[in-house]
């Protein structure tokens, strides 16, 4: 079997980038060396010998990736986060669902106050339910800052609603209103993300205190 | 805070250490004898064992980084023979804790070997049963 070393250390290298960027600083390089030294060792062997290291070598960046990356998260405190992120998500779906039912016995109903604001409860639980799973999700996966990403969340998933019904609703309803489908996004897009500005607020001060 | 750190390795039970994952054991048993560098670690346990165990690079270096946090083994300064050796390597030594953890380890592991001793669990133990 023909086995090209420089190749093989650099796409282990770049496996590399598998464990957590603290775990790489303190111990890419030695680990990086280390599958080199034992590279040569497995060369001078039999042909299949470099294939199993391939194997043995996955094998091992699989199983203590992960490791690493749970141990890290177990130091971050992310049980602990994720626990609180979850309460904060379900809190968030809740006043979703509880402006969609609302919604749905103003009109069936034809209670006036309600329908008086319907289109802003349809929007607030349409781009609630959508934008809190997004911000959930981002925040778990991402280290962006997380008021960032509720920002850009709920003004993509109220923009675009806003701009799909400004341009196809005149076309399918003659009694479509612009400006107050426009409004109802922007307060949609208001109360959400000040909701997560409170919400950050808050954990900080209480991170701050403790 | 030498002597403090010295202090809280005394006050620390090897016990609460127990049991040991396999990896991490072997590395103890490298280094029981002299100092080494990961490559040298990964070398003896896999001539040790006659390549029954291999140590990668991940759980190599996963396990020395939890150890030097448990204060099991300890980093050297100076590399043993710097004329001769790659500087960039790094030189890990069996701590006074961790020599405590490594023989309360291997007590344990005894007391078990004795146990399938008396259970007539072992190989030898099967051949006399065999020859009986």
């Amino acid at each position: 079997m023909k086995t090209n070393p420089r190749l093989s250390h650099r796409v282990y290298e770049l496996l590399l980038i598998a464990y957590p960027s603290e775990f790489r600083s303190e111990y890419g390089s030695l680990m990086s060396q280390l599958f080199r030294d034992r590279y040569r060792h497995e060369a001078t062997k039999h042909k299949l010998a470099i294939l199993f290291y391939w194997f043995a070598v996955v094998n091992d960046l699989v199983v203590t990736a992960f490791k690493e990356h749970a141990q890290k998260r177990k130091g971050d405190g992310f049980m602990h986060n994720l626990r609180r992120d979850l309460i904060g998500l379900s809190a968030c779906v809740a006043i979703s669902v509880a402006a969609f039912v609302l919604l749905s016995y103003g009109r069936s109903h034809e209670v006036a106050p309600i329908l008086l604001f319907g289109r802003i409860l349809d929007a607030v639980a349409t781009a609630g339910i959508l934008g809190n799973i997004i911000v959930f999700l981002l925040v778990k996966v991402t280290k962006w800052n997380p008021l960032r990403i509720a920002l850009w969340t709920f003004l993509i998933v109220n923009l675009v609603p806003a701009i799909l019904l400004a341009l196809v609703g005149p076309k399918i309803d003659p009694q479509f209103r612009l400006a107050a489908t426009l409004i109802s996004y922007l307060v949609s897009f208001l109360f959400w993300f000040s909701l997560h500005y409170a919400w950050r607020s808050a954990d900080t001060n209480a991170v701050a205190k403790s | 805070m030498f002597q403090e750190r010295t202090k809280l390795a005394k006050d620390r039970n090897p016990e609460d250490f127990l049991p040991l994952t396999p990896a991490m054991f072997h590395i103890l048993l490298a280094l029981a004898d002299q100092d080494r560098h990961g490559y040298e670690i990964m070398r003896e346990v896999d001539e040790r064992t006659q390549g029954k165990v291999r140590l990668g690079p991940g759980t190599l270096y996963g396990s020395i980084k939890r150890m030097l946090g448990d204060e099991l083994i300890e980093e050297l300064d100076e590399r043993p023979d710097p004329e001769i050796d790659d500087e960039r390597r790094r030189y890990y030594r069996l701590s006074g804790f961790g020599r405590r953890v490594a023989v309360a380890e291997a007590e344990r592991l005894a007391g078990l070997v004795k146990v399938a001793r008396t259970k007539k669990l072992l190989a030898g133990h099967r051949l006399t049963d065999a020859r009986a």
